[in-house]
């Protein structure tokens, strides 16, 4: 059987498999609030992980498109009374304009400026955040109605974590097809070209600029939509959306697995969570276990636990592969 | 408002960014590295003066020097973690692992220090020099004193001694001064402790003009980024004056304008200045001095 038909019958199962785990776990409050955060998380990180895995650039202004999402959700459902369509349409739009208005200032950055910017970006947002009214001020943004996204006679609403995991995970299931697409795409192939050796894209015909571009709007969108449904979960939104945990915390589920790794980031934030929901030693020591994962991954372990794994599934497969030949898995250790 | 006043905040404040910016300075200069984790150095920096001085009892003069013991530390066991991604020159995963080190040290400082926010007192900030209308503290005056004489210190050891030479020629060209008998480890050692006990030094001098809150850390990292790129990447003599400009036009914002928004606003000036010459930027990076 070949690797893509293997994967196109285990990805459904693990699909209807990660759908069912919250029920087979016992059902609670918690396992449910666990879930649909670990849903939420992910896909916050998904979008993040194109940039950084794919294109080679560490954005930290991606809490900036998760919280746009949020406060835009928040917005739009308190005081123009928009129901869950109109909020999620409306934090698209506001994410594609803060994408193309960063994306363009930062068009011809790279390496550490550009990060650098896009840190600067984060912390602006909080002063903006923190102190605009518009926003909520430090006050923040209350009374966000339940999610509903009935259509034609059809009512779908949720106003509990139970029954806000069915849209977490459709969010979710969504989120790591397009992210499937992508890679397989040629703006995927670009973007790698680009990350990797942006001359020899350019002599074939590729704008390095112009990719980085559409990446970023590609992505921006992706961690918006986490934020829009981490704003019907919580039911408000004040300035702590833009902390550095959610930054943290991205970046270790694009790592911690292993790059370009599909279900790398799901994973990571599954395990991360799952410490600090049911084996938490308190707020402080979570801190310190999820930065120093972070750094011991990238110190020790760059290829994630997936590269640690990948010799013992080397021995079950007998290594039929020779060695000189480069996979798509390579890119793992790309810098 | 007295503008003349503002003037002399401006001043010392300026002097206090170019302080805390000396150790990145450096660091970016020679090694091309950049340390997200800046900020929480610099909070830990102020958090071990105040310990040492309000808990164990040493003269602030002691506390100082055990901060930056402690800063320098910090930088040698970042850069050991950070030693391979170093030397393959891996920026993504070194940008990444210094924010996860802010990170600890921010879930450390809280732990070990609580989340309460202190205050500094030495015998040089209760000294008040009053002029008519104006007036600054001896702690002001010391900030100024100490960014001068560790900017002229540095340009000294970097232009005219052996490290200095050392030091430059692992900005250069690290493989080839590895070849040419260089120890580049050891100067990737010795700049990460540098930065870490810079910027140890630099909170030593200036918390005690503010607060010390575990939370702090954000706007120091970003107003570092503002005088390192301001002042060319990796130039002492640009950062120094990049850091008193920063401090004017930071201190005259928010006295004219609006003091919670001198972040943004300083950041806004930046980003204009990033869109206009952003090749003349990072064409500059090479070279410490």
């Amino acid at each position: 059987m070949t690797h893509t038909k293997l994967r196109n019958i285990l990805l459904p199962l693990v699909g209807v498999g990660v759908l069912a785990a919250p029920s087979m776990l016992g059902g609670t409050g918690s396992i449910y609030s666990a879930a649909v955060l670990i849903a939420i998380f992910a896909v916050m990180a998904y979008g993040l992980d194109v940039i950084v895995s794919d294109l080679g650039e560490v954005s930290l202004a991606h809490t900036v498109f998760f919280a746009a999402g949020c406060y835009t959700t928040a917005l739009l459902s308190t005081r123009a009374g928009f129901d869950g369509w109109g909020t999620l349409a409306g934090t698209i739009v506001v994410a594609l304009g803060l994408a193309l208005l960063i994306g363009l200032v930062t068009l011809r950055l790279r390496e550490f400026v550009f990060s650098l910017v896009t840190y600067a970006v984060g912390v602006v947002a909080v002063t903006l955040a923190s102190n605009w009214q518009f926003l909520g001020g430090s006050d923040g943004l209350r009374g966000i109605p339940p999610l509903d996204m009935s259509f034609a006679g059809i009512t779908l609403t949720a106003s509990n974590d139970q029954e806000l995991w069915p849209f977490a995970f459709a969010l979710l299931t969504i989120t790591v097809y397009l992210i499937d697409r992508f890679r397989h795409s040629r703006l995927g192939a670009a973007a790698i070209m680009t990350h990797l050796n942006p001359r020899l894209a350019t002599m074939g015909g590729t704008d390095p600029a112009r990719v980085r571009l559409q990446v970023f709007l590609f992505s921006a969108p992706i961690s918006a939509a986490a934020g829009w449904l981490y704003a019907y979960q919580r039911a408000y939104v004040s300035a702590d959306v833009l902390e550095n945990y959610f930054l943290i915390l991205m970046l270790t589920a694009v790592v911690l697995m292993g790059r370009r790794q599909l279900l790398g980031p799901l994973a990571a934030v599954a395990l991360i969570l799952a410490q600090e929901k049911f084996f938490s030693l308190g707020g402080y020591v979570d801190k310190i276990i999820l930065g120093s994962v972070l750094v011991l991954i990238l110190g020790f372990f760059p290829q994630g636990l997936m590269g640690l794994a990948k010799p013992l599934l080397g021995l079950f497969r007998g290594n039929r592969r020779p060695v000189s030949q480069p996979s798509i898995s390579s890119f793992g250790d790309i810098k | 408002m007295n503008l003349t006043q503002q003037v002399i905040n401006g001043l010392v404040l300026g002097h206090a960014y170019a302080l805390i910016a000396i150790g990145w300075t450096l660091l970016l200069g020679v090694a091309r590295l950049v340390n997200f984790g800046h900020g929480q150095m610099y909070m830990v920096g102020a958090f071990v003066t105040w310990w040492a001085v309000a808990k164990a009892g040493m003269p602030y003069a002691l506390a100082v020097p055990v901060a930056m013991a402690v800063g320098a530390l910090f930088g040698l066991v970042m850069q050991r973690m950070m030693l391979k991604a170093t030397f393959e020159q891996n920026l993504v995963s070194i940008m990444i692992m210094t924010l996860g080190f802010g990170y600890v040290m921010h879930g450390a400082a809280a732990l070990v220090f609580g989340s309460t926010g202190q205050i500094l007192e030495t015998s040089l900030s209760l000294y008040e020099v009053n002029m008519g209308d104006l007036w600054f503290t001896g702690q002001d005056a010391a900030i100024v004193v100490a960014a001068i004489v560790l900017f002229v210190g540095l340009k000294w050891v970097l232009d005219g001694t052996r490290i200095g030479r050392l030091v430059r020629m692992v900005a250069e060209d690290p493989k080839l001064a590895q070849l040419a008998g260089v120890n580049v480890r050891r100067v990737y050692y010795g700049v990460f402790s540098f930065e870490g006990a810079a910027v140890a030094f630099a909170a030593g001098m200036v918390a005690p003009r503010t607060p010390i809150l575990t939370s702090m850390g954000f706007e120091e990292v970003i107003m570092t980024f503002v005088v390192v790129v301001f002042g060319g990447i990796g130039s002492v003599k640009g950062s120094y004056f990049a850091g008193v400009a920063l401090g004017l036009f930071t201190a005259l914002f928010g006295a004219l304008v609006s003091p919670a928004y001198t972040t943004a606003a300083a950041f806004l000036v930046l980003i204009a200045l990033l869109v206009l010459r952003p090749g003349g930027l990072t064409s500059g990076a090479a070279g410490a001095h």
